[in-house]
């Protein structure tokens, strides 16, 4: 894992430019952030929803990884590539307006194929976010990422739905907490009593750090659980219906080779119900725990669903490398048709 | 398609593929909307607008653009900085859709020119807003001209959208907001206690000496505090009765006046505001029975404690610098000489507005406001504290602007779809709550029919002192201030049709220092005010008290009996889950102070509030018990982006 390391202080020309944020998340945390690596592998809408958030945020380095060419299906939510980058590579085409959002953060783009990428690869960031990856990457990048200590997350956004995963290890980070002043006390000592009775009370201007751990499953884990437990038959009740839809994407991802396309949705919406009632069956469940419409509301990606988990997925990144703040875990589901937004904690036993 | 721009992207345009179906698809393509707003939610609206292919797009702001804007309001960089927010953000997300039609105004939307007929023009209003004005201004006019509205506000890690549809849904203005909040005069004046009596006190210096003088705003002691009971303030003022002390309540000169007649020097105006005046006030004992002493200052022997370390100067940036009680008196004396030399630039008369992004008028308040904080003991703040709560700023980041304006968009597809039944109000929450939902879908409550606004006849009654209320203060402080009209017209049901207040100007200037007595205004009496623009009417019933509690002008009084119990009142569609996911029968939505939000249910069992972080339960578990409704303190309150709430 690269070592943030310190190099220097806030300039005050970053101090304007980043004080409403400062202002929300503190100097020390911004300067985490400035020390931050994060790679964000895949460049369709939520990556690049991502890449957005996270160059504002003044990161120390981006890197966009993507093997694939600009299609026209981008052109609905993918705002980092123009509509004369078509056919062009992705990452390479989405660089100069990522790198155009803000001068400070190193913004490089690398055309290569994630799955080629040797696992030494991966170690060298602070944050790893693989967005359009098969289960293979993911359960090897997530290891990889786990073991390393380096800030793991994946997401995908599909028509009106999308997630986010996060694999953070054990996390250490802290808590602000309003200081509670206890008025009568405190001034007694100085001025006899307070004016008239006045109770403990919290002094909003005024915090206390709370230091505190969180710890994380791996990817893996989160994707092969025994829902046939007791303790999970339970908890499945109250687990988000999108899981399973994206266990069946991710299924789709894996026997197609790609995800279900506009240009064969008739066909795609079949092939989505069958795996729907296979990946249920495999998981000894009834077939009826997802409903039919998911298959018709899950093409292509709709920009203000990028917009919803990309902004959610990129205020955990923010969260994980300042160290500030009790981070998701480890799921976070978006369902655009009725405005569910869940988060679930699914495979830590 | 007419686009001017796109040229010939038009045709690889019309093949897209997408996401949307017809006629959902249509709906969008055929729309016009309204995006009232191009700050943080208003880019990210933008970009989402022309993505999801929305043609006719209409965009309005009276900004520009500001550094502190770039770490979020993406369609800017470096280069704009000073430029018209609406212009170049219209040209900014052109690039991510050429194949848009967008309008943009660099303008205000409270401008005449955007009457009912320019609302009618549109299909949906989405509103990007950072203040309460503007947001009951564009409520009204969607209600006149029945447009739906989506509304949105974020607040740091906070956010909120909501559906407003004249009949259907409450507007905005159908809860009362709560006041903003104000400090008693006596503990500005007389005794305060933390840090930002001190900041509201150096405010109002900086007014007194530069700014508009307000009577409302008197730095000096007031002998009139409850505390003194009489007796004390009256020998307080025998005391100290001439020498150069003005303040006292008694001796009317002017402080612009007197800083004037000294040449604005420093160390005089400091050891009147610092020492004589703070003597004056020891001498109300009666006031430091139970408190501990103002200790007065001597300019010529500053105490050089609480400062920042040098050591730890390295580490920070200037304005998280602690400064010292004597780099407080230079920074007085130097941002002394820098505001009265803007004062003279700007010729005689002339009057600075206080400003948290100029240099000089910062400096002011944050040195007057921790000299007067050391001097009573409080904890003195950084320049950069300071600025946050003289300013008013409301942090504001990329990702929050990004959800809610997400969710904007994800509203108007159900509207544009026919579905306005499916809408929801959304909160966006730091945390899950205890039902796992960091997004958390309320649904819409129905129009309160005793609204001032949306009702059929909108009718309310205000408290005042009909003998000391001015027709001014009528229309600054209640018709405009309270009542959120902005060009009024105002007259009195009295069979005569006596016209109070004109929107023409130089018609009823004359009326504007009389008190409303002097019309024949009693306890009792209605008046019809009408805001023309707005296309609404108000009557507004005159109650006459002879003193309201803590020096308030004016109090409204029964504008709204407690809304009932709205939960179990069946919603025009409550499936709104789809046939997928069934919603409890139980399930309720209970809205709280914080913008949290809880559904009740019978499954949640323990209050978890531990587990949440600032999420409370205020519902019994119970099923039975009815849920009140709680006063909405939504994004419309709380969640403002930008520099807004005046002290």
């Amino acid at each position: 894992m690269a070592d943030g390391g310190e190099n220097g202080a806030i300039s005050e020309a970053e101090a304007a430019l980043y004080d409403r944020q400062i202002r929300l998340w503190g100097l020390d945390a911004q300067r985490r952030l400035r020390a931050s690596s994060v790679l964000i592998a895949g460049l369709k809408g939520l990556g690049a929803e991502v890449a957005k958030n996270i160059v504002l945020s003044g990161v120390k380095a981006v890197t966009l990884l993507d093997h694939q060419q600009v299609t026209e299906e981008d052109f609905s939510s993918q705002f980092l590539v123009s509509r004369a980058d078509l056919g062009k590579n992705r990452a390479e085409a989405s660089q100069e307006r990522t790198q155009n959002l803000n001068p400070n953060v190193k913004v490089t783009a690398d055309t290569e194929d994630v799955k080629d990428k040797p696992n030494e690869f991966f170690t060298k960031f602070n944050v790893v976010c693989l967005t359009c990856c098969s289960q293979q990457t993911l359960r090897r990048v997530g290891h990889v990422c786990h073991d390393n200590g380096v800030k793991f997350y994946a997401g995908n956004v599909h028509g009106y739905c999308g997630y986010m995963f996060a694999d953070l290890g054990e996390h250490d980070y802290v808590e602000e907490k309003p200081k509670i002043v206890k008025a009568d006390k405190e001034k007694g000592e100085e001025d006899k009593e307070g004016p008239a009775g006045k109770k403990a009370k919290v002094d909003t201007t005024e915090t206390v750090m709370v230091k505190k751990t969180a710890s994380y499953c791996r990817w893996q884990e989160s994707q092969t659980v025994d829902w046939t437990s007791d303790a999970s038959s339970k908890a499945m009740k109250r687990t988000p219906q999108m899981y399973f839809i994206m266990k069946v994407l991710l299924r789709f991802r894996e026997d197609h080779g790609r995800d279900p396309a506009v240009s064969s949705r008739e066909e795609d919406k079949v092939a989505l119900l069958r795996l729907r009632d296979d990946v249920l069956t495999e998981m000894k469940l009834k077939t009826d725990l997802v409903g039919d419409e998911f298959a018709s509301q899950c093409f292509a990606a709709l920009s203000p669903v990028c917009a919803v988990v990309g902004g959610v997925l990129a205020q955990e990144i923010v969260k994980a490398v300042s160290g500030k703040d009790a981070p998701l875990n480890n799921f976070f589901f978006f369902n655009g048709t009725d405005d569910s937004g869940m988060v679930d904690c699914i495979g830590k036993s | 398609m007419v686009c001017p721009i796109s040229g010939s992207f038009a045709s690889i345009m019309a093949a897209l593929p997408s996401t949307l179906v017809s006629p959902t698809r249509d709906f969008v393509e055929n729309s016009k909307v309204l995006v009232v707003g191009a700050g943080g939610i208003g880019c990210e609206l933008l970009k989402n607008l022309v993505l999801t292919n929305f043609k006719y797009i209409e965009v309005i702001d009276l900004d520009t653009i500001d550094v502190s804007n770039l770490n979020r309001q993406f369609l800017f960089q470096k280069q704009h900085v000073g430029k018209s927010k609406a212009q170049v953000a219209k040209e900014s997300a052109l690039r991510f859709n050429p194949d848009c039609n967008i309008i943009a105004y660099h303008d205000s939307i409270t401008n005449p020119d955007y009457g009912v007929n320019f609302f009618k023009k549109f299909t949906l209003v989405l509103n990007a807003l950072d203040n309460r004005a503007a947001r009951n201004h564009v409520n009204r006019m969607c209600l006149a001209a029945d447009v739906p509205l989506v509304e949105s506000g974020t607040a740091g890690y906070l956010g909120q959208v909501t559906v407003i549809k004249k009949g259907l849904t409450e507007c905005y203005e159908c809860e009362p907001k709560p006041p903003q909040k104000t400090y008693p005069g006596c503990t500005i004046r007389n005794t305060p206690s933390e840090p930002i009596h001190c900041i509201v006190w150096a405010k109002y210096l900086f007014n007194q000496l530069f700014g508009e003088e307000d009577a409302d705003q008197d730095v000096s002691p007031d002998t009139e505090d409850p505390e003194l009971a009489g007796e004390a303030g009256e020998r307080a003022v025998q005391q100290e009765a001439g020498e150069n002390a003005i303040g006292g309540g008694i001796q009317r000169t002017s402080t612009r006046a007197w800083a004037v007649s000294t040449g604005y020097d420093a160390a005089k105006l400091f050891h009147k505001l610092f020492h004589d005046d703070v003597k004056y006030l020891l001498s109300m004992e009666k006031l430091w029975q139970k408190r501990r002493p103002p200790t007065p200052l001597d300019w010529n022997n500053l105490p050089e404690e609480n400062g920042t370390a040098e050591t730890d100067s390295n580490t920070r940036i200037q304005d998280q610098q602690l400064w010292s009680i004597r780099r407080c008196a230079a920074v007085f004396r130097d941002s002394i000489e820098q505001l009265k030399e803007q004062l003279a630039a700007r010729g005689d008369g002339a009057e600075l507005v206080w400003d948290k992004d100029d240099e000089a008028s910062m400096d002011f308040v944050t040195c007057a406001a921790n000299i007067r904080a050391h001097i009573f003991g409080i904890p003195t703040k950084t320049r950069f504290d300071i600025k946050s709560m003289a300013g008013n700023i409301i942090p504001a980041i990329a990702t929050t602007n990004a959800v809610i304006a997400g969710l904007i968009v994800m509203e108007a597809l159900k509207i544009l779809s026919g579905n306005i039944n499916k809408c929801k109000t959304v909160f966006l929450n730091r945390q899950p709550n205890p039902r796992k939902k960091l997004l958390v879908p309320c649904k819409l409550v129905p129009p309160n029919p005793k609204c001032y606004v949306c009702s059929a006849k909108p009718e309310v009654s205000v408290q005042l002192n009909i003998n000391t209320v001015t027709v001014k203060t009528l229309e600054d402080k209640i018709i405009k201030g309270q009542f959120g009209m902005v060009a009024p017209d105002v007259e009195i049901d009295d069979g005569k049709g006596t016209i109070l207040i004109s929107s023409e100007e130089g018609e009823t200037e004359a009326n504007n220092s009389k008190h409303l007595s002097e019309f024949g205004i009693r306890s009792g009496s209605r008046l019809r005010a009408d805001d023309f623009l707005q296309n609404y009417e108000l009557v507004i019933n005159v109650i006459h008290v002879d003193q309201l509690e803590e020096d308030k002008e004016f109090e409204v009084v029964g504008q709204m009996p407690e809304p009932g119990p709205q939960p179990d009142t069946p919603q025009p569609s409550t499936s709104t889950n789809g046939p997928t996911e069934p919603q409890p029968g139980t399930s309720k939505d209970v809205e709280e102070e914080d913008l949290m939000i809880i559904e009740d249910e019978e499954e949640d069992k323990a209050p978890s509030s531990k587990a949440t972080t600032g999420v409370k339960r205020k519902t019994s578990d119970s099923s039975d018990q009815p849920v009140t409704k709680k006063v909405r303190t939504a994004a419309a309150e709380v969640a403002e982006e930008d520099d807004i709430i005046p002290l």
